[in-house]
């Protein structure tokens, strides 16, 4: 099925999924859903290896849109009048400087919504509405309750059927209106009405009206004969204000917009074979690039902000950027594929799965894949039928503190493979266990000779590791480097431990106390999951000894430990709270080399 | 003491760096602030010297700023860009890796006496939802005036290593103005005193004022991840509550950077009143109250002093 392979990350997800994991570990995971030209599937494939993972069968051919949080992906089947919700089955819980991911098997949420043409399909802070063009109205809903697979929906009916857009907005709705003449020409403008369905203020004109996306806090609507629709949240609702072109810009229109990630902009076609990137908050804020060759498709770049993506007419993929507001590179993937003929023939679709640009190939039945890096092709995934739209899901995050007991049963030699592996493990591994799985363990099963790896991390022995971290995670080296440096801190560099003994050695002092065993507490991180403290108190020995230690080794019963965690202090309460500052220890024995390697392959 | 100590090394500095081209051009030192306060502080310290770009303007909350290409292209053409560092500015990273600039990165709270979060961060509201905003360093440095007056060491050291002919000026513009931080700082202190020992307990929403708090003795409250439309915020209200009563908060306050509502709340169910705004990561438009990091600082102690001196 696959022609090549990026094994690099896939042997990384493998690894990072095998053995005696982190309490910090990062899993990087990637999926491409793409639908079919003719066909009613979506093929749900791992962007990693280039695996299939599954096939749904839906009610017609689709359009493909992926929630900003990537929790679910939606198929709108115009022709079919079916919105069908797909949970992706990668979510994260965003901790501000990091994110913990949970990945689980793709699957149909059972949530449809039935309808005469859906077409533009909207969401807004969680919140989608789905609009029915022949029936002039938006069914709007919940995600969570869509991935719950029960919904209620709520109706926002515009004045008669037409190609429109209703765009949740707190508890407003920004709503199209149509042509009073004749609706099935391009809508006029839009309005905004209150949650009683009452208009607020007055219609904004926007003749052509066609077009929508969201950056940051900003709503941007295209199509208008003069311009583009700029929404900001006001006081008591949507604030709408036109965005007028300037004298000087060549004769064009906006109708297909995407929203800035990471930068707050808009980009936007501009005629055939021209973009625009759109800055209201400039004094100059349209800024015209010119493509080599009519446009087909484009996508942003959500992890390297400064990037997005553009295909040409003549088979090119082009880097746009979107500062200097120029193509820096291109390359030839695909045979031509002309703008004559019908909107919808089939053409290529881009999407960026983590490092790679996805291009799919409906003619040649391929995605392509182009390293975002390099900006050169960097394998294909071929796909039965007519590949058509794509949309892609995923990101880096962290799994916590899973006290694996066996965790070297988690090797799986193809990453994520069936996706429906190791229910007991996979709880266990993830932090979740039952209270009874957990036993006392005594202090010799931390028994032997241990180094910080804190000076490795300081004098740069670990930088290796970091770079490997920064190549599969969702941060740059020099953050994960500052994210350990307040991990590893300590001014314990050694320490050796017998059956009832402890020696610090602080600063290069000994100090040396005897500990017995006071238990264990199991922990429940923000993220729901849970990881085990087992805690041994001083009994005699050295009054500058801690009088609590506390071990974390991802471990909930006997076992002995390869590396561990430490926490130590006086206030056995209080140190059940510390959560940045874990002083990581490996066995002295290992080579500098040897604990990279390690690191590495963990 | 720190006075002297401070232009100890600018002496150092400049020493250094004699013989070395000024980088600034006919157009001044070009410098980038990530937001109003550390900007005011470079404009005490550069005054007409320096070409000055702020990100995040009045009112605005840094922690959800989105920064635009416009702001990346500054950073590309910067001589100097001053941050606060500490995590308080989230976007900064994608920011400097889009702009690829070259400028010096100057971290303002580098060599300040940084106060540890032991919950890891604070919240912030935006739109009644709670954002957690992870730092395990408390950023909010410039609420304690001891510590503006590093983040102004910092800049004038910067500016000295970036402009070399401007030193002597920004050494002066930084002494005249550590004067006036010093005689801010003692207002603060006897305001503070002022206030009755068993009154200066105020409720915040986000937990911005620990360097204040440490300063001049006013113990903050403020809750932990409540969200005005989560079904669980009535249980952390209470326990908020709880706290207030236990603690005998004497006012609730709201802030510049953040609509009312979650502090309303809170203000209504506690049985207190709002006693005001308080200026926390921003200042007000130039034609408001806080226009200033002096006017910023004066107006938050008249705010807390007036309503916790109240009956």
């Amino acid at each position: 099925m696959r022609k090549l392979i990026l094994g690099a990350s896939a042997l990384a997800m493998a690894a990072s999924l095998a053995g005696a994991a982190f309490a910090d570990e990062e899993v990087t995971a990637w999926r491409l859903f793409v639908s079919d030209h003719a066909e009613p599937v979506v093929t749900v494939i791992d962007a990693l290896d280039g695996d299939v993972l599954d096939k749904f069968t839906i009610r017609g051919p689709a359009n493909l849109f992926r929630s900003a949080g990537g929790e679910a992906v939606y198929a709108v089947q115009g022709a079919a009048g079916v919105v069908t919700a797909i949970a992706s089955g990668i979510s994260f819980d965003d901790h501000g400087d990091h994110a913990d991911i949970d990945v689980e098997a793709p699957k149909l949420t059972g949530f449809e919504l039935s309808g005469k043409a859906p077409s533009h399909f909207v969401e807004h802070d969680g919140h989608w509405a789905a609009f029915f063009d022949g029936e002039g109205l938006a069914r709007v809903f919940e995600e969570h309750e869509a991935l719950e697979g029960h919904v209620e929906t709520r109706e926002v009916a515009a004045d008669a059927p037409h190609h429109g857009v209703v765009i949740p907005f707190g508890s407003h709705d920004i709503v199209s209106v149509p042509d009073p003449a004749d609706p099935s020409k391009p809508p006029v403008g839009v309005k905004v009405v209150d949650s009683n369905g009452n208009q607020v203020g007055d219609t904004v004109e926007c003749v052509g009206l066609h077009g929508e996306a969201t950056s940051g806090n900003l709503v941007a609507l295209g199509g208008c004969a003069d311009g583009i629709l700029v929404v900001r949240a006001g006081s008591e609702g949507p604030v709408v204000e036109p965005l007028r072109f300037v004298e000087g810009m060549p004769q064009g229109r906006v109708s297909a917009l995407l929203g800035g990630k990471g930068l707050q902009y808009f980009l936007g076609n501009y005629g055939a074979d021209k973009v625009v990137l759109i800055d209201p908050a400039e004094a100059e804020a349209f800024r015209i690039v010119d493509l080599p060759m009519r446009r087909v498709h484009f996508a942003v770049d959500p992890v390297r902000a400064k990037f997005a993506y553009i295909f040409t007419e003549d088979g090119q993929l082009h880097q746009l950027d979107v500062v200097a507001g120029a193509i820096t590179h291109s390359l030839k993937l695909t045979d031509p594929y002309s703008m004559d003929g019908h909107w919808s023939d089939p053409r290529p679709r881009v999407a960026v799965a983590g490092d790679n640009v996805v291009v799919t190939d409906p003619l040649k039945g391929l995605i392509h894949l182009v390293s975002a890096e390099t900006f050169r092709k960097s394998g294909e995934i071929a796909v039965p039928g007519k590949p058509f739209n794509v949309v892609s899901v995923g990101g880096s995050g962290k799994v916590h503190d899973h006290g694996g007991e066996d965790g070297h049963d988690h090797a799986h030699g193809d990453g994520l493979e069936g996706h429906s592996h190791h229910h007991g493990d996979d709880q266990i591994y993830k932090g979740y266990f039952e209270d009874t799985q957990v036993k006392d363990r005594p202090l010799s099963d931390w028994a032997g000779d241990w180094q910080s790896v804190y000076t490795l991390l300081q004098d740069g022995t670990l930088d290796p590791v970091m770079a490997h971290k920064a190549e599969s995670g969702s941060k740059t080296a020099d953050e994960y480097r500052a994210y350990y440096e307040t991990g590893y801190r300590t001014d314990v560099e050694r320490i050796e431990i017998g059956s009832d003994s402890v020696k610090f050695y602080k600063d290069g002092k000994l100090i040396e106390a005897h500990y017995a065993s006071d238990g264990y507490e199991i922990l429940t991180y923000e993220a729901g999951n849970r990881g085990v403290r087992f805690i041994f108190k001083k009994t005699g020995g050295d009054a500058a000894a801690p009088q609590y230690i506390q071990f974390s080794d991802h471990k909930i019963a006997p076992e002995a430990a390869d590396h561990y965690h430490l926490y130590w202090g006086d206030d056995r309460a209080a140190l059940l709270k510390e959560v940045t500052n874990w002083p990581t220890y490996y066995p002295s024995s290992l080579s500098n080399e040897q604990i990279v390697q390690e690191m590495i392959a963990h | 003491m720190k006075l002297t100590r401070f232009a100890f090394d600018l002496i150092v500095i400049t020493l250094t760096l004699l013989g070395q081209p000024a980088r600034a051009g006919t157009e001044g030192l070009s410098v980038v602030a990530t937001f109003s306060i550390i900007s005011d502080f470079a404009k005490a310290v550069g005054k007409e010297r320096i070409a000055l770009r702020t990100l995040v303007g009045p009112n605005g909350d840094a922690h959800v700023y989105e920064p635009r290409p416009a702001d990346a292209v500054a950073l590309a053409r910067a001589d100097v860009v001053l941050v606060n560092g500490l995590m308080f500015e989230g976007f900064l990273q994608r920011l400097v890796e889009a702009s690829g600039t070259s400028a010096a990165i100057v971290e303002l709270t580098e060599g300040a006496e940084i106060l540890a979060d032991p919950q890891g961060g604070h919240y912030h509201y935006v739109d009644g939802q709670a954002i957690f905003h992870a730092a395990p360093y408390d950023p909010h440095a410039w609420q304690s005036v001891a510590h503006a007056k590093a983040y102004v060491g910092n800049i004038a050291k910067a500016f000295c290593a970036a402009d070399t002919e401007g030193c002597p000026v920004y050494v002066a513009n930084a002494r005249a103005y550590l004067g006036e931080l010093s005689k801010l700082d003692g207002e603060i202190r006897q305001a503070v005193v002022r206030i009755p020992a068993n009154r200066r307990v105020a409720v915040v929403a986000h937990n911005a004022f620990r360097y204040f708090e440490h300063a001049y003795g006013v113990t903050f409250l403020s809750p932990q991840g409540i969200s005005t439309e989560s079904e669980a915020s009535a249980a952390d209200v209470a326990s908020l509550i709880r706290e207030i009563r236990a603690k005998r908060a004497a006012a609730v306050f709201a802030e510049n950077i953040a609509d009312a509502r979650l502090v309303e709340q809170i203000a209504s169910e506690a049985g207190l009143t709002l006693g005001g705004t308080l200026y926390s990561d921003a200042l007000s438009e130039p034609d408001g109250p806080a226009p200033t990091y002096l006017d910023m600082m004066r107006r938050n102690v008249a705010t807390l002093a007036n309503a916790l001196n109240a009956d």
